[in-house]
């Protein structure tokens, strides 16, 4: 089986340099300041003398069950067996479904760009590239505090555990991302609610969950609709048949104080009896 | 002094064209910029705002208030309530030009319109979007079908307006099912957002949702386009007709609000309609002037009767029910770390544009087919 990569960000080891903003800019080659990642966190929280300060560099969280793969209408999204959520440019059509679907507001998209430089989703690749050549993100190896660290998710997930056990004054008692949204490839301990670094509250189902049951059910349902339509277009042409035999005298149903209809020549309801206003 | 041009009858437009044509190149010339450019320059979209007024108004509002289409087709071939046909040729016209003003709108949205086509090619087949996407260029071209008899009629091709109308009935129950499908994923597009849209609208039952209010859509469309087009083209309102249709928006109206209330009421989530704020206050105007307005008013014989009522009750329904759009698709999307939206006059000047683009495309129809001929004397394919 393929190694399953992931990260585990610890917020209590960050010191908010922000070196992996700037090596993940020179690593994919991203203008300063559109680095795929961006920092999220609470500044400074508590009152005096209590005062915490928390910061997370906020990457692509990598979901093992990913939204933006479940919503693309042309499959442009993918979830790699070793762990990446990866784009394929080639297929975009830039309808900006992904930007809705992701419960983690993670891709962005190349607003200043015309049809002919091409406009393009940009999120963390969780470099790709340097995977294949068994390196590690380029945030990852940039960290100076080791806040942000790589490896094969299970091991992760138990090593996370470990430090809370270690420290559980240190920690809230939560490994963010093991569970959430059908689990991510991006692990989260912290000392501060999960939700002052800015991350979203969310179910252990993914969103995409019941979407794609609805999907699922659609062309049965498209099947049945249309026999169902079809069988009560042809009954009711049947009854109107049966009731206007072949007198002329008969007015169409529901004609009231109209003018009397057109007649009506070759056309798909002449049988039903309107021609009986000639 | 009045200057006056002696034009041929058949090439005057009435004076709202001139409006109309600076608005169209308006638009067209942002949407130049917009293709050169890109999306931000011309619009206030961002990253946290990815979609905004174009996907709610053109998109969501505009399928929606294109449903009369498939509501008069199924009433006249599929249900062959033949008293119906002087609506159908106008509702299949306002719902080919809605469509097409949908899909024009999502060529200036799309950031690769010239990718449209891939939709066809690379299925991913639990997106919601791809059914949207197929089922409304199927449908754009079933209706093309449907509105074509009318078109040869009016060029006095008689024999391929015959052959479409001997085989004229698949078409219909395909668009019926394809309108049904692609009205209700609208529904189903915000699903996947269960954790940003305010549980006031999110429920799993969003298709079916939205299938109801585009019965109401449909239905006051129909109204609204009548009754327009009798004020406009000096022609007579089929008001008895009208105040059947009006008679059913009680039931769809009343439908939509016992499935919210019972939803609501379902998951316990009653409480929400007055503890949310500014939630629960737009909530309260789309279920107020959407439903409960008009249910009240289309239950009054009077007002069904009146041009006057059916006018003031479909503009009333219509409004409650896009504000539902727009609070589906819109309002009612919590972001994180908010930056804000709205959108810029440039923006929405796209959206003006194609709209009045419809809106000559309509009068055009109005003025050279035979499009409201059923009626008043007998031409041969009245349908």
């Amino acid at each position: 089986m393929t190694k399953q990569h992931a990260y585990l960000f610890d917020a209590t080891r960050c010191i908010d340099c922000r070196a992996c903003m700037i090596a993940c800019s020179v690593e994919n080659n991203v203008e300063m300041g559109e680095s795929y990642i961006w920092l999220s966190g609470a500044g400074v929280m508590g009152e005096y003398p209590d005062l915490k300060r928390a910061s997370m560099p906020y990457h692509c969280m990598h979901c093992l069950e990913p939204d933006c793969e479940s919503a693309c209408p042309v499959g442009a999204w993918h979830k790699r067996e070793d762990g990446p959520v990866v784009y394929d440019a080639s297929k975009c059509i830039g309808c900006r479904y992904c930007m809705n679907a992701c419960p983690f507001q993670v891709p962005h998209f190349d607003w200043n760009k015309g049809i002919i430089e091409g406009a393009f989703i940009r999120k963390c690749t969780m470099c790709t590239q340097r995977l294949e050549v068994g390196q590690v993100p380029a945030c990852v190896h940039t960290c100076p505090t080791n806040a942000l660290v790589f490896g094969e998710r299970a091991d992760l997930i138990a090593e996370a555990h470990a430090r809370i056990a270690a420290h559980p004054d240190r920690y809230i008692n939560h490994v963010y991302g093991e569970f959430e949204n059908g689990g991510t490839s991006y692990l989260i301990l912290s000392h501060v609610p999960f939700t002052e670094l800015g991350l979203p509250e969310m179910p252990e189902t993914p969103v995409n969950a019941v979407s794609e049951a609805v999907m699922e059910g659609t062309i049965p349902f498209a099947l049945a609709w249309g026999t169902v339509l079809s069988g009560v277009a042809i009954g009711i042409n049947q009854m109107n048949k049966k009731k206007t035999p072949s007198s002329p005298a008969l007015p169409p149903r529901g004609e009231g104080s109209n003018p009397p209809l057109p007649p009506v020549e070759g056309s798909g309801v002449r049988e039903n009896g309107t021609e009986a206003t000639k | 002094m009045k200057l006056r041009i002696n034009l041929h009858p058949a090439l005057r437009l009435p004076p709202i064209t001139w409006v109309l044509i600076p608005l169209m190149a308006i638009g067209f010339t942002v949407a130049m910029v917009r293709f050169a450019l890109g999306i931000g320059p011309i619009s206030n979209l961002n990253n946290t705002y990815g979609w905004g007024f174009w996907i709610s108004f053109d998109l969501f509002t505009g399928v929606a208030i294109s449903s009369g289409g498939f509501i008069m087709a199924g009433l006249v071939y599929i249900l062959q309530i033949k008293e119906f046909k002087p609506l159908l040729r106008p509702s299949v016209l306002t719902a080919f030009l809605g469509y097409l003003m949908v899909a024009i709108a999502l060529l200036v949205d799309l950031g690769h319109p010239e990718r449209i086509w891939y939709m066809m090619v690379y299925w991913n087949h639990t997106s919601v979007l791809l059914e949207i996407g197929i089922c409304v260029m199927s449908y754009l071209t079933v209706l093309a079908i449907e509105f074509a008899p009318v078109v040869f009629e009016g060029l006095k091709w008689e024999k391929p307006a015959h052959l479409i109308h001997k085989f004229i009935m698949p078409f219909v129950i395909l668009g019926v099912v394809l309108s049904t499908l692609h009205q209700s994923s609208l529904g189903s597009l915000l699903l996947i957002e269960s954790t940003k849209l305010h549980p006031l609208w999110w429920t799993p039952i969003l298709p079916v949702m939205f299938f109801t209010s585009a019965l109401s859509i449909g239905l006051s469309m129909i109204i609204l386009e009548s009754s327009l087009s009798a004020r406009y083209f000096q022609r007579g309102l089929e008001t008895h007709l009208l105040e059947k249709l009006a008679r059913a928006i009680p039931y769809t109206a009343g439908t939509y609000l016992l499935l919210k209330l019972a939803d609501l009421a379902f998951t316990g989530e009653l409480g929400l309609l007055f503890t949310s704020g500014k939630m629960s206050l737009l909530f309260w105007a789309e279920i107020l002037i959407g439903c409960i307005t008009p249910i009240i008013m289309f239950s009054i014989k009077k007002v069904r009767q009146s041009p006057n009522g059916l006018l003031a009750g479909a503009v009333i329904t219509l409004l409650g029910m896009i504000l539902n759009r727009f609070n589906v698709s819109w309002f009612g999307i919590a972001r994180l770390n908010d930056p804000g939206y709205a959108p810029s006059l440039v923006e929405m000047s796209i959206s003006v544009a194609i709209f009045s683009a419809g809106i000559l495309a309509f009068g055009l129809a109005a003025k050279y087919l035979p499009l409201f001929e059923a009626e008043e004397h007998a031409p041969a394919t009245g349908d």
